[in-house]
């Protein structure tokens, strides 16, 4: 028996990138699904709550749960030692006169910031949403913790890291599984551009509710009925 | 008609041989004109610091036409100085300007160890290639040309990767130390020759293997290193050589 094809894929550099980048395009397709999940809620409490219901009735959830929960700690797994091998092997005395020869973008350099800002975020997210207390209904759970500063500012910041990761990240995943040609690299960066700008969207919902535009459209519906019913 | 010349003032890394780190010295050097190249002008101010018995920089050149790849430094910050796709002996001083200073230092690198002032070990490299960047199957006698035919479309292809000449500056611009241009150029151009059919599994493996354990760090696919290679060598050398890498690992004997 031959194993080393798979000893070879965590202890060689380019087996580990080919690790994150696709544990990272996945954990992205993860977010796509997630953020058209919540965007659900801008339609309302039995919209929300229904597909929530529905989802959870499905018995392959809990298996699908724990297979997120690899691909996160993949992810993560592999970032942190790509990186703590980068931090040993980068060069010991920095130049004097340090700059960019053009090729980073505010992305690519700030990457391991990003990590850890979403690192610290998705905990957060955990222990408020995923172990919190479901009684009331996900709908109540969650847009009252959107009515809180804190809370929102959190949402925010981690919607923006989120946002710069993938602006960097999306592209360099596929370079990294060797996916480059000049015919569709030009598409794969537009496709990681709009990716990221659509994980802002994250940002909106909890700002939404943050400065009370569902009231507001339910105070506008209700006078809408009114004069109907006048 | 006499030449305008000018003056500029120099901050040169100074590492004496087997010491840790070292510091910057400030030179000034009058009389230039715009068409010495950068390296004539160094050469200039050794021969007047060997005239006053000072010690004269140590600095590498060979070729001086853009061709060996041993005259790597960072003039202000550039790799390889303000040129784009060029080599620091290809860099002329009309790219400066009267009164201008300059910082100079060596190629930084971890699998790059200095040796004194500006020139580097950069011995590594070649133990890369030493791993697999050639071929040893043996080919037999010369063939007849045109027996062996490749597509002429190709053969650019693998010509525009045999031009890396293994300056090591694309290891210099990259915050990860990481030779991955230089690496994926060798291997790129070996694979899209049928001389390199043979081997290209193990090669493919085996150079990655000699890359990760010499030091040389991974690839967060900054492009730095393709922003500045004087050969052009471009990042679909490294996206090559994951191709290969993942055709060995999981659809080869190796
Ligand atoms: C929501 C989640 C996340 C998504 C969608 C995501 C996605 C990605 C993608 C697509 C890449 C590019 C891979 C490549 O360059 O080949 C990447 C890189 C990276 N990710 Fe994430 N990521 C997420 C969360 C995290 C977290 C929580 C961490 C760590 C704490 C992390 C650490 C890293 C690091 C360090 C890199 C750069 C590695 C390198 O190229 O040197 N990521 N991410
Ligand atoms: S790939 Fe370019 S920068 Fe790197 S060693 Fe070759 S010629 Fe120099
Ligand atoms: S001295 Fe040979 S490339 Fe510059």
């Amino acid at each position: 028996m031959n194993f080393k094809y798979i000893v070879r894929m965590p202890f060689s550099s380019i087996g580990r990138k080919i690790l994150m980048a696709s544990s990272g395009l996945l954990l992205a397709l993860f977010m796509l699904v997630h953020l058209g999940e919540n965007l659900l809620i801008l339609k309302g409490e039995s919209a929300y709550n229904g597909w929530v219901d529905l989802l959870l009735s499905n018995p392959l959830i809990p298996a699908m749960e724990v297979g997120l929960l690899v691909l996160f700690l993949l992810h993560i797994f592999f970032g942190l030692w790509v990186r703590f091998e980068d931090w040993k092997n980068s060069r010991k005395r920095n130049y004097e006169v340090n700059k960019s020869q053009g090729g980073r973008t505010i992305g690519s350099a700030t990457m391991l910031y990003t990590a850890f800002a979403l690192l610290l975020y998705l905990v957060y997210h955990m222990i408020h949403f995923r172990f919190a207390d479901h009684s009331m209904g996900f709908y109540q759970m969650v847009t009252e913790a959107f009515r809180d500063k804190f809370f929102v500012s959190i949402y925010v910041l981690g919607a923006l890291a989120l946002a710069l990761h993938l602006s960097h990240g999306f592209q360099s995943a596929f370079q990294t599984l060797g996916i480059q040609h000049e015919k569709y690299t030009p598409v794969i960066k537009a496709t990681g551009w709009i990716v990221s700008a659509l994980m802002i969207l994250f940002a909106f919902i909890s700002i939404y509710f943050f400065a009370g535009f569902d009231a507001k459209l339910q105070y506008e519906q209700e006078k809408v009925l009114e004069t109907v019913i006048e | 008609m006499e030449k305008k010349t000018f003056g500029i003032t120099l901050r040169v890394w100074k590492q004496e041989q087997g010491e840790q780190t070292g510091h910057f010295e400030i030179y000034k050097i009058d009389g230039l004109t715009g068409d010495i190249s950068f390296l004539e002008m160094l050469d200039i101010l050794n021969e007047k610091l060997l005239k006053e018995g000072r010690e004269p920089i140590a600095v590498e050149s060979d070729c001086r036409e853009g061709i060996c790849g041993c005259c790597g430094l960072v003039i202000n910050g550039d790799v390889h100085g303000p040129d784009e796709h060029s080599t620091v002996c290809q860099l002329h001083m009309r790219r400066f300007k009267d009164k201008d200073v300059i910082t100079i230092e060596p190629f930084r690198a971890a699998p790059f160890p200095p040796i004194k002032d500006l020139v580097i070990d950069r011995s590594a490299m070649d133990s890369i290639i030493k791993a697999g960047g050639y071929i040893s199957v043996n080919t037999g006698s010369a063939p007849d040309a045109n027996s062996i035919p490749i597509e002429k479309a190709q053969a650019e292809k693998a010509m525009d990767f045999a031009a890396c000449i293994g300056c090591g500056a694309c290891v210099a611009a990259c915050p990860n130390s990481a030779a991955m241009l230089f690496t994926g150029a060798k291997i790129a151009q070996l694979s899209l020759l049928p001389q390199g059919n043979p081997e290209r599994n193990i090669r493919v493996l085996n150079m990655v293997k000699a890359m990760d354990s010499l030091g040389f760090g991974n690839c967060s696919n900054e492009y730095e290193c393709e922003a500045v290679c004087p050969k052009e060598i471009r990042i679909s050398a490294i996206a090559k050589m994951n191709r290969e890498f993942i055709k060995a690992n999981f659809a080869s004997e190796q």
